[in-house]
């Protein structure tokens, strides 16, 4: 009770000191969630205006004489004529492991129901990215969890990676299936108590989806154990498009919070298409002149300032790591769009799907052709460099080949070989959602493909065998899957075990 | 009324003309508004609309509004007068005005800025601090 007067006494005696300053504005305009201000002559770019009844404000246009500003919360409850005045803030959004398993707004409300956050660190929503000297090259890998992507497409913990794709092909699943596998190996180390593995902690940004979408999404999380390892930052097709902009900004801060205190983070932004369409509304709202496809002229500086905000952070400064997965929607497989192009010109790579494979079957429906990773392979695990590192070029070659193949049945032997190899591989590489696969699995199967083990296998039988040979490994044969983990390579004795187990395994289902 | 750029340039110029070291001086803005209302040129309503908006929000920006609880005595309006010219400099239009819901102490607002010693702008102060 003391403490309490104390406080109270301190905050009188702050409020007695003599006059207070402030800056003030009258709203001019008010509309679409945009206010127009006149007055404000000392509002700095993007600083919170306060409206009053707790209503906050975004300075977003500096003009001659007046200023544009969006508002965050109910635009209806302000008038024309209210006093506004300038708070010298920044916006920020409350950060910290307490947000882990929660769902909040794009100011970091809770929006689930569990009560309040208990966290006493504020990021600010907007700051500028790690410079050169405080970064260093990816060198760890993100496990996805999905073979096609870990064994072609690695992923590296500071990397960019742009999943991009028309609707329904399984962009936003591949994320899910990318947290659900990072939640099963957090939870591995965590009981086997291994102090070297760094926990990848995931943040999952929402931006203008159904909100029946984000309820079932956060469902699945919670059913596979992800939730503990995850925070949903949600700005949802119901909210004003000023909260679907700041949405991808305040979910970066969050992430950016591990990254600073030498954790590792891996965000979604799902999807930067809305993002681009939402920050197109707030600036014709703001009478910003319209450019390309009636888009902002910053519209690239929208995202690269976002996108360079993932990195991977030098020893000296952490050793921290923010990776970041955009996804864009295209339409009609249009990659060539405004927005697809400048989102595949900022990041570092991408994983493109296809609606044409995902109706053949063909899930993830990546397309190996077009799909690049530009920095992940110098993350990739040596084991899967060693058993992968043809597989690309084999699919490619496959594709012209089945192609060719199409027009005559007359091929030579080594043909036929390659073409059946590479029906294999694409039904080894098809996988069921939510249902990630350990890195040391995928290593073993793929081994025994490159190795003709499943030569013999009928095409439409390799997915039955593929799921027996990974039981397989991982209930008789452990010792191996914990030395592939362990060593990182395939050394000639370890694979000679390898060999010995895929035989074994062999005898067991002839 | 839509204003366009051209005319908002056009104000802007018929503005600048009027100042006479730095203050819109009343004389040259009265000389300027019969002459061009005499030859009405093409497109002059929203120049005239722009202008006076400008003139507007040079007028808001240069008014001192003095509020005080009670009446203030000579020599606190001259010397609140003296402070605030040095502050904002020369060319100030004082409002003095008295306010019973300021409940006591001054508050003084010059263009944005707001310098707030009232008792009712403290216990806001409070409020907001609970």
């Amino acid at each position: 009770m003391s403490k309490l007067l104390e406080e109270i006494e301190a905050q009188i005696a702050e409020a007695k000191a003599g006059f207070s300053r402030r800056n003030v504005g009258v709203v001019r305009e008010i509309s679409d969630g945009v206010a127009r201000i006149e007055g404000l002559t000392d509002a700095m770019m993007n600083e919170m205006i306060d409206f009053g009844d707790g209503i906050m404000g975004l300075a977003l246009n500096l003009e001659e004489t007046e200023v544009g500003a969006i508002i965050l919360g109910d635009y209806t409850k302000i008038g024309e004529g209210r006093e506004v005045r300038t708070t010298g803030k920044l916006l920020q959004v409350p950060v910290g492991k307490e947000l882990l398993g929660r769902v909040v707004d794009a100011l970091g409300v809770p929006e689930d129901g569990k009560g309040p956050l208990k966290s006493d660190t504020s990021y600010p929503v907007e700051k500028i990215a790690p410079g050169i000297v405080e970064r260093r090259s990816v060198n760890q890998p993100v496990q996805t969890g999905i073979m096609a992507i870990d064994a072609m497409i690695p992923i590296g913990r500071g990397q960019r990676e742009l999943i991009i794709g028309d609707r329904s092909t399984g962009k936003t699943t591949i994320c899910i299936d990318t947290i659900i596998n990072q939640a099963r190996l957090n939870k591995a180390a965590e009981e086997a108590g291994d102090k070297e593995y760094r926990p990848l902690y995931c943040v999952y940004v929402a931006i203008g989806q159904k909100l029946s979408n984000i309820a079932r999404l956060t469902n699945v999380l919670e059913e596979n154990g992800a939730m503990p390892y995850t925070v949903v930052v949600n700005a949802s097709a119901s909210e004003s498009a000023t909260n679907q902009y700041l949405a991808p900004y305040a979910g970066c801060a969050i992430g950016e919070w591990f990254m600073d205190n030498g954790m590792d983070a891996l965000i979604i932004y799902d999807d930067l298409s809305k993002h681009a369409n939402a920050y197109r509304q707030v600036s014709l709202v703001l009478k910003r002149p319209p450019g390309r496809e009636a888009y902002p002229g910053d519209v690239f500086y929208l995202h690269s300032r976002l996108l360079e905000r993932a990195a991977r952070m030098d020893e000296e400064h952490g050793n921290g790591s923010l990776t970041a997965l955009p996804i864009i929607e295209t339409q009609m497989g249009d990659v060539s769009a405004y927005i697809p192009t400048n989102v595949i010109s900022i990041t570092d790579g991408q994983i493109y799907l296809e609606t044409d494979l995902f109706f053949q079957g063909v899930r993830p429906a990546i397309s190996v052709g077009l799909s690049v990773s530009r920095v992940g392979s110098s993350a990739q695990l040596k084991a899967m460099k060693q058993v992968a590192g043809r597989v690309k070029l084999e699919l490619s070659q496959f594709r012209e080949l089945a192609a060719f193949a199409q027009f005559g049945s007359d091929l030579d032997a080594r043909t036929k070989a390659q073409i059946e190899r590479g029906k294999r591989i694409i039904e080894v590489f098809k996988q069921p959602q939510y249902n990630p696969i350990g890195v040391e699995i995928q290593v073993s199967i793929l081994w025994a493909v490159q190795n003709g083990y499943f030569d013999d296998v009928e095409v439409d039988d390799v997915g039955v065998v593929q799921d027996k040979l990974a039981e397989f490994m991982s209930t008789r044969k452990q010792d191996v899957l914990e030395r592939i983990l362990k060593e990182k390579t395939l050394s000639d004795e370890l694979i000679g075990e390898l060999r010995r187990a895929v035989e074994e395994f062999k005898q067991t289902i002839q | 009324m839509k204003i366009s750029k051209k005319a908002k340039s056009e104000a802007k110029g018929l503005f600048r003309a009027c100042l006479r070291d730095g203050i819109p001086d009343e004389g040259r803005v009265r000389e300027m508004l019969s002459a061009v209302m005499k030859t009405k040129p093409r497109g002059y309503l929203p120049v005239l609309v722009y202008f006076h908006y400008l003139l507007r929000i040079e007028n808001r920006r240069r008014t001192a509004r003095i509020e005080s609880a009670v009446a203030l005595s000579e020599k606190q309006t001259s010397d609140l007068k003296e402070n605030l010219t040095s502050q904002y400099g020369k060319g100030l239009i004082f409002e003095f005005k008295q306010n019973d819901d300021l409940l006591g102490g001054v508050r003084i607002q010059v263009g944005s800025d707001v310098l707030d010693g009232s008792i009712r702008g403290r216990l806001g102060e409070l409020e907001s601090k609970f």
